[in-house]
């Protein structure tokens, strides 16, 4: 057996620490943050929370050239209320939607998502932002924020825009977002009806898991206590998370009670177009629909 | 890129890459071996550590995100000699086996008796979801957790 | 039964250690002026290697160098009860599945050595992917290993590809036709487990040190057969036993993954190779694709029944899908026909099993060695006769189990400690059953 192949080389001269120019910039400023994009738009590399972004680079996180970390941004941090409108920062954690109380009593869809997003490890540095800027079709936060009719502030070095939510989601993992642009704030309209709301999210575990299909559904009910808005929204069985608009439609102008519930179930059913993955079958994701429709019905009606 | 953290009360001063994971820096830079890797993925919860009083996978932090910030790792737990009560549980209460998990369970632990001292089962439960017992000791864990509380709590009156 | 510590509980002596993080794990150590090693696997699960081109990442500063088959011609393979496993792929010859390792990269820093893992090109002719073991038994399949043959017995049925199994194992007790003959119910169905990897916390990892004073290799790595996995280390590198030190360490979890040999012999070699300490730890992703898995099942049962329910005879086929490698699959597929009936008293039995070469991560051991994948078939079958017999399930159960003096299917005769019924008996309190049974 020979001992020391003769082309071993010498010890090298790297000293293992640094053999490539990386750049990592936590601007503390929106103006700060602004400059760094004009600079740098086509090799920036943005973090949030890294819960995907960390996972889905494992082991090759040293390809990445500049990072632009946006976690000093205190500003990115705020929830601020408004008597027409919450505004929430694309830097909020999970953690802290979860926590809020007045998350819990203005949008208890949103924040039973939240807390049902993962894990303690992950809500604590995961945000809504990441979330939304992720845009898997089974992100628990998004079919939550298109039931409330959410807006999306979109900021870049040419200015800022406003887009629904509804319109952000173009495919799995793809939204209308720009190389340059960053999502600021949430914007979510608050209106003077009650709100009846459901949230049930289905996984093969109770928690750590992707959602094998989530339905996050808002109804507005008015003073004669018709409802006035209906929003069903389907994640992770299609391509983007899903408003269920015809079914959404079927229940309008009706009281509660006499919501047909087997027929609602019916249209979502029908209108989702999942696939098979490992998360289930496309067939198994039709039946779990109708099933948790009727659940989720069931309770707004007896709530 | 030089950074400055506390690790378990001790007030450190890094060299760390962009690239350098806080898990990296805990156990090749500063030898603290006891937090683990199990999947590099945020899904098994070896990697648990309290950052700021928040609980975290270090496997999916940045050494960088750190910087300023206060780390609580499991060799932080005990002081010199005296165990913490939730180590002293979780060896009382058989719910060490192979032990690799063990690290990241107490952190956990830790981070849920410190926000609630009287946790129900399903809290527990809950405040350990993050981690996974692949012994699938997890029925003499929670017992372990109940202790600890239990006797932190009294703990805590016997200083009132 | 011990009265000292039976029932007792008794504070394990390294939990202290474990819960303080001080017990160290494989990937705990530290040495000074340490390499890192990482193995290139294989593109594709049935091919054959034509090139390897390891130019360009050995060019990478940093890389201490590249082992490939070339520079150790004389490797020998490697095995748990058969020496089938290649420790690197040689030129020509053939990759079997995903696991397969072509080079062995070492280099300053694992960053390094990731990169120049990915720059190593690799040049195949693919083969038919065999991922069934029902395709491999057909004639026309092609061997999987062309090297190995006469293992099976004289018994195979003419129709099987020979090539391509493993093992081949028999069981007879009493009269199984007689059995069947007396059966008023007969049942017949086929069950399918899958792959499950065993999972333990911690991945595949360790270190290893040549000291040339000693000419001896030490190695710092879990194992669950210590003085195995030395032999096999030593001779797949052509050196004497003694020559080899496994030192085990605190072990992160194993049900049954870490009795296969993992990183060792790879570390072996590289601390031979550079004479420096050496350290190789799987991720998660490699450990899955590489190590072990539960035996993937087809069991095709056929129980006979009196109308009375008592059982008069059973017959199994189980197919064991081993993968590339045999590790410990003779013994799991065998151990699994044996478990055919449970703990479940039947006069005539016959039984066959196959272990089934594929291109699929190697089944190897894992908690229950078998046992627990002829329980979902055996259970079941329970399950199916005692709704069809009308009879409660619990019952039909009781009334079967073996009591003392009740002799297995491989002919071992129950001597003491028998506790089948009274286990049933405990089942029914817990679980509040509402049947009522005869005792």
């Amino acid at each position: 057996m020979k001992k020391q192949s003769e082309n071993v080389k010498d010890r090298p001269r790297t000293s293992g620490r640094d053999f490539k120019q990386y750049k990592y910039f936590r601007p503390k400023s929106k103006e700060e943050l602004i400059r760094i994009i004009n600079d740098f738009q086509k090799d920036l590399t943005i973090i949030a929370g890294g819960t995907d972004l960390l996972v889905a680079n494992y082991q090759k996180l040293y390809e990445i050239k500049n990072w632009l970390d946006l976690n000093l941004l205190n500003e990115f941090k705020n929830i601020k209320m408004f008597d027409d409108k919450v505004e929430i920062g694309s830097m909020v954690t999970h953690q802290r939607l979860s926590k809020l109380d007045q998350i819990k009593e203005l949008f208890p869809v949103l924040h039973q998502a939240a807390a049902d997003v993962g894990s303690p490890q992950i809500r604590s540095r995961g945000t809504i932002g990441g979330n939304i800027v992720t845009s898997s079709p089974a992100g628990d936060l998004l079919p939550p924020l298109l039931i409330y009719d959410a807006q999306l502030k979109i900021i870049s070095g040419e200015g800022s825009r406003v887009v629904d939510a509804n319109e952000f989601f173009t495919g799995p993992k793809k939204n209308i977002l720009k190389e340059g642009e960053i999502l600021e704030k949430i914007i979510i309209p608050l209106k003077e009806e009650v709100y009846r709301g459901a949230w049930i999210k289905v996984g093969k575990r109770k928690a750590l898991i992707i959602s094998s299909i989530s339905l996050a559904l808002n109804l507005s009910i008015d003073r004669s206590n018709l409802i006035k808005k209906a929003r069903i929204c389907i994640g992770s069985a299609a391509p983007v998370p899903l408003r269920i608009k015809t079914a959404e439609q079927a229940i309008l102008k009706k009281e509660l009670t006499e919501i047909n519930i087997e027929e609602i179930a019916q249209i979502v059913s029908e209108e989702i177009s999942p696939i098979d993955d490992i998360r289930g079958t496309a067939k198994y994701r039709r039946q779990v629909a109708l099933n948790i429709t009727r659940k989720a019905l069931s309770e707004v009606t007896n709530q | 890129m030089k950074i400055t953290l506390t690790v378990n009360g001790e007030k450190r001063e890094v060299e760390v890459k962009p690239q350098t994971r806080l898990l990296d820096l805990l156990r090749e830079d500063l030898g603290l071996t006891g937090t683990k890797e199990g999947c590099g993925k945020g899904e098994c919860g070896a990697c648990t550590v309290i950052m700021n009083n928040k609980l975290v996978a270090s496997c999916l932090v940045l050494a960088v995100q750190a910087d300023q910030s206060e780390i609580l790792t499991i060799e932080g737990l005990n002081c010199q000699d005296e165990l913490h009560p939730i180590q002293n549980a979780f060896i009382n209460k058989g719910a060490v086996q192979c032990g690799f998990c063990i690290p990241g369970m107490i952190m956990s632990s830790k981070q849920l008796l410190d926000e609630n001292i009287n946790p129900t089962e399903a809290e527990i439960k809950r405040g350990l979801s993050g981690n996974i017992c692949r012994c699938t000791g997890y029925v003499k864990i929670i017992d372990a957790v109940k202790e600890a509380a239990h006797k932190m709590r009294s703990r805590g009156e016997d200083d009132v | 039964m011990s009265k000292r510590y039976v029932g007792k509980d008794m504070l394990k002596v390294d939990a202290e250690s474990k819960v303080t993080g001080r017990a160290q794990y494989p990937s705990d150590l530290k040495f000074d002026n340490c390499l890192h090693v990482k193995i290139k696997r294989a593109t594709y699960p049935h091919a054959i290697l034509k090139d390897l081109d390891i130019n360009r990442a050995k060019n990478i500063d940093g890389v201490v160098d590249i082992i490939t088959a070339k520079d150790y011609p004389n490797l020998n393979k490697f095995g748990l009860i058969i020496k089938d496993q290649d420790v690197l792929i040689k030129m020509g010859e053939k990759m079997k599945f995903m696991g397969d390792a072509l080079a062995i990269i070492i280099a300053e820093t694992e960053e390094i050595a990731l990169k120049a893992r990915d720059k190593i090109g690799v040049e195949i002719k693919k083969l038919e992917v065999i991922t069934d073991p029902l395709r491999a038994i057909e004639k026309d399949a092609p061997p999987i290993h062309e090297d190995l043959s006469g293992l099976c017995t004289d018994y195979l049925k003419p129709n099987l590809n020979q090539k391509n199994i493993l093992v081949d194992h028999y069981l007879k007790k009493g009269d199984v036709k007689k059995g069947f003959t007396e059966a008023d119910l007969i049942v017949e169905n086929e069950y399918r487990t899958q792959h499950i990897d065993q999972l333990p916390l911690q991945n595949e990892s360790g270190y290893a040190l040549y000291d040339d004073k000693k000419d001896e290799i030490k190695i710092w790595a879990a194992s669950q057969w210590l003085h195995d996995t030395q032999a096999d280390v030593a001779q797949s590198i052509n050196m004497s036993k003694e020559k080899i030190r496994i030192i085990q360490t605190a072990i992160g979890g194993a049900f049954g993954k870490k009795e296969d040999v993992s990183v060792h012999i790879h570390l072996a070699l590289a601390a031979l190779h550079t004479q420096r300490p050496v350290k190789l730890e799987y991720t998660r992703e490699e450990s899955m694709i590489a190590q072990s898995k539960r035996h993937p099942l087809i069991i095709k049962a056929k129980t006979g029944v009196s109308s009375n329910g008592y059982l008069t005879a059973w017959s199994v086929e189980v197919i064991g899908d081993t993968g590339a490698y045999a590790s410990s699959g003779p013994a799991v597929v065998h151990k699994g026909m044996y478990h055919c009936t449970g703990p479940y008293n039947v006069e005539n039995i016959e039984g066959t099993s196959y272990a089934i070469y594929t291109n699929n991560t190697y089944g190897g051991a894992m908690r229950g060695f078998g046992t627990t994948q002829m329980a979902f078939a055996y259970e079941s079958q329970m399950d199916i006769l005692a709704h069809k017999l009308n009879i409660d399930p619990a019952q039909f159960r009781y009334q079967n189990a073996y009591i003392t003096g009740s002799v297995t299917p491989n002919g071992q005769k129950l001597g003491k400690s028998v506790n089948t019924k009274r286990t049933i008996e405990s089942v029914i309190d817990l679980a509040k059953w509402e049947g009522e049974i005869n005792k």
